[in-house]
């Protein structure tokens, strides 16, 4: 199906849609549906893709624009132990780490004194917050506002295709409140490895933030889960923004482990400028 | 660029020339070229179908002397990790290929000095004679030359001797670039030229076989040298119409002499929607979600693929070159309707066998394509004894006595 051109208007003068108007467009022809999130893309954030390089601590942190640490402790003490230890290693990069909902799945306790602990150890900000595991959203971003620490993106746990509609209102009205929430990543951070995600659902996934949200800048993808082929198409259905970029450029680690300048290459190969940017705090 | 201009022209069916297709390649937006690759799609496959073959993708032997600079497959002649299937293996193989309800082998190797015209033939005619209905797609244009050249015979003359033990159609690999300075360079000259290539085509389809075509981009060659691929294989097409399908692939670069980076996915993309639009006289187009993964894979049904390939069972070649994805039918069927069209399974004629083979019978799912061999299983089949090796390493290897087994 052909896109309805009044939808298309809509999106293109950056007015909000409503939930039947987004089921309407994911129903469309993904061809249409990439070449309007393209152009709606365009018109809001440019041609410029940006990307982060993620390390861990230690050796060679300091090339990163960001580390990142990603197992939460088992308590509080060993986490802000953990954070203050990981800081120290970062060779002058920003700290990022974890996922709001393991912290609150912890219960260690009042979360905006927990994520100030957090905060003081040296913690930049919180890697992501997976709406679909977070049972009261909007009082955790309150307590990260309260806190003074940001939540890089907000992000999905689990592929649900038919949640997705809910999901980008849920997300638009999240990002009207707490207007530092600039970041989208659309796809699931889970597959499954016997039914994954298919490539029409991931773009369509993609298209669909890109058009639904108008008041966040940024459509993520993660380079590193889903390989450099998926994530380059990506970025001609709307995300212009690539996560977590390995530091190393060790190829014996696997094909997905990829250069500096292979993130590049594939940018410009998808009609794109690269722009290395530094950790969202 | 007149984009309306070549619009109105892909619709009303005109024929792109060189310097068209090169602007259009180099120029237009992807989405444009996707959205006509897409309506040729349409109109020679309008109803909706996605096809895919049930076969089994095996490789009788790694051994090989041609070296293509590409390749990461083979090895050399003497080599401790290079192998020839037993024909007890392959008939084991085919017997599991039916279970999981496939009717042919995709059989191709490489060029081994130690393996007669005879031993194909013995092959072909021990397969038929116990699986009788059970179809070999068998032997790529340099194989079936290195055989003519080992055995002194005219191309047209093997093929007729390996159509008479039960060949049934010749795939269209080792076509890389058909332009002999990429040949060159690649290494793959002295293994067929692009004319030898397209010679070997030639007789197949004289002799009446159907064959496939593929093409291998993203080494050395420039844009318009994979353009000039497409339009040699069209002007074949157009004297013989033999070939059922066109396959591109991007070169995996992994584990290579050759080394360097993949091209892109938007590249492959762009590169099936642009075959779409100059190979007018080819009716199916595949995806190559094995070198793409299943996502673009999948994608290609938009940028003018029709068919999602074979469910292959067994894979080696790529995934010596570093590509380890895999999709069994379940997943190939569920990413054809997730992208809403009805699939079917094929034959190599591309002519509909029926629905979903997995749906009236119990299969197991596949998460990982099965390989030729256990690693490192070199063990010599007991019937190469029986062919006379060229290879000094392979008349070493035939004069001894088979290893006992171990109790
Ligand atoms: S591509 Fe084929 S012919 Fe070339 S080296 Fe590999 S196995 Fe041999």
């Amino acid at each position: 199906m052909s896109i309805n051109t009044a939808i298309a208007d809509r999106a293109r003068a950056n007015e909000a849609l409503t939930a039947a108007e987004l089921d309407e467009l994911a129903t469309a022809d993904i061809l249409s549906l990439g070449m309007l999130a393209d152009e709606v893309r365009r018109a809001r954030v440019g041609d410029v893709v940006t990307f982060v390089r993620v390390g861990a601590s230690g050796a060679g942190a300091g090339e990163a624009g960001e580390v990142r640490m990603t197992s939460l402790p088992e308590t509080l003490a060993a986490t802000v132990a953990a954070v203050a230890q990981a800081k120290a290693a970062t060779g002058g990069s920003a700290l990022s780490g974890f996922s709001l909902a393991d912290i609150i799945d912890r219960g260690w306790g009042d979360l905006a004194g927990v994520l100030k602990q957090l905060k003081q150890a040296g913690l930049g900000a919180i890697v992501e917050a997976p709406l679909d595991r977070l049972s009261n959203p909007e009082a955790a971003l309150q307590a990260c506002q309260d806190a003074g620490i940001t939540v890089q993106s907000l992000s999905l746990q689990k592929p649900n295709a038919e949640g997705r509609t809910p999901m980008l209102m849920q997300a638009r009205a999240l990002a009207a409140r707490f207007p530092w929430l600039t970041t989208i990543a659309p796809l699931p951070r889970e597959q499954s490895i016997a039914v994954p995600t298919t490539g029409y659902d991931d773009v369509r996934a993609v298209a669909l933030a890109r058009l639904a949200l108008p008041g966040v800048p940024n459509v993520q993808v993660d380079w590193t889960q889903y390989g450099p082929k998926l994530a380059q198409v990506a970025l001609t259905f709307g995300a212009n923004d690539l996560d977590r970029v390995s530091v190393t450029d060790d190829e014996t680690l696997g094909r997905r482990r990829t250069s500096l300048e292979d993130v590049t290459r594939n940018i410009v190969a998808a009609g794109f400028q690269p722009r290395e940017r530094s950790a969202r705090a | 660029m007149d984009l309306k201009a070549f619009e109105q022209r892909i619709e009303s069916g005109s024929r792109l020339n060189v310097d068209e297709a090169l602007q259009l390649y180099r120029h237009a937006p992807t989405y444009w070229l996707g959205r006509m690759a897409d309506g040729v799609r349409r109109r020679k496959h309008p109803a909706g179908v996605v096809t895919y073959i049930i076969d089994r993708n095996v490789n009788y032997t790694n051994v090989c002397v041609a070296r293509c600079n590409f390749c990461a497959f083979y090895r050399e002649v003497g080599h401790s990790e290079g192998y020839v299937l037993g024909f007890d293996e392959i008939y084991q193989k085919i017997e599991e290929t039916k279970a999981l309800g496939g009717g042919q082998l995709l059989l191709q190797g490489g060029h081994n000095p130690d393996l007669p015209l005879a031993w194909y033939e013995d092959l072909f005619r021990g397969v038929k004679a116990r699986f009788p209905d059970f179809k070999l797609h068998a032997l790529s244009p340099p194989e079936v030359l290195h055989i003519s050249r080992m055995s002194k015979l005219p191309v047209p003359e093997v093929i007729q001797r390996l159509i008479a033990s039960g060949l049934d159609s010749v795939p269209g690999g080792g076509a890389e670039i058909l332009v002999d300075r990429v040949r060159k360079l690649l290494n793959c000259y002295a293994k067929a030229s692009a004319d030898e290539w397209l010679g070997v085509m030639r007789d197949a389809h004289q002799a009446g076989l159907r064959t496939t075509a593929t093409m291998m981009y993203g080494t050395v060659e420039t844009d318009e040298e994979r353009l000039e691929h497409m339009l040699r294989l069209r002007d074949l097409q157009d004297h013989t119409g033999g070939f059922t399908a066109f396959i591109t692939w991007s070169y995996q670069p992994e584990h290579t002499e050759r080394g360097g980076r993949e091209a892109t996915g938007i590249e492959y993309l762009r590169t099936l929607a642009i075959a779409r639009l100059v190979l007018d006289n080819f009716d199916n187009l595949q995806a190559s979600w094995v070198t793409q993964g299943g996502k673009v894979g999948q994608l290609s049904l938009a940028f003018g693929a029709n068919d999602m390939g074979s469910v292959m069972i067994e894979e080696n070649v790529v995934r010596a070159a570093g590509a380890v994805y895999c999709m069994d039918e379940v997943e190939i069927v569920r990413n054809a309707e997730d992208a809403g069209f009805a699939a079917k399974r094929r034959n190599m004629h591309y002519e509909i066998l029926g629905d979903p083979f997995f749906r009236a019978h119990h299969v197991p799912r596949t998460l990982e394509l099965s390989t030729a061999r256990e690693a490192g299983d070199t063990s010599e089949p007991v019937e190469l004894v029986n062919y006379p090796a060229r290879s000094a390493a392979g008349k070493r290897q035939r004069s001894q006595p088979p290893a006992s087994p171990v109790a």
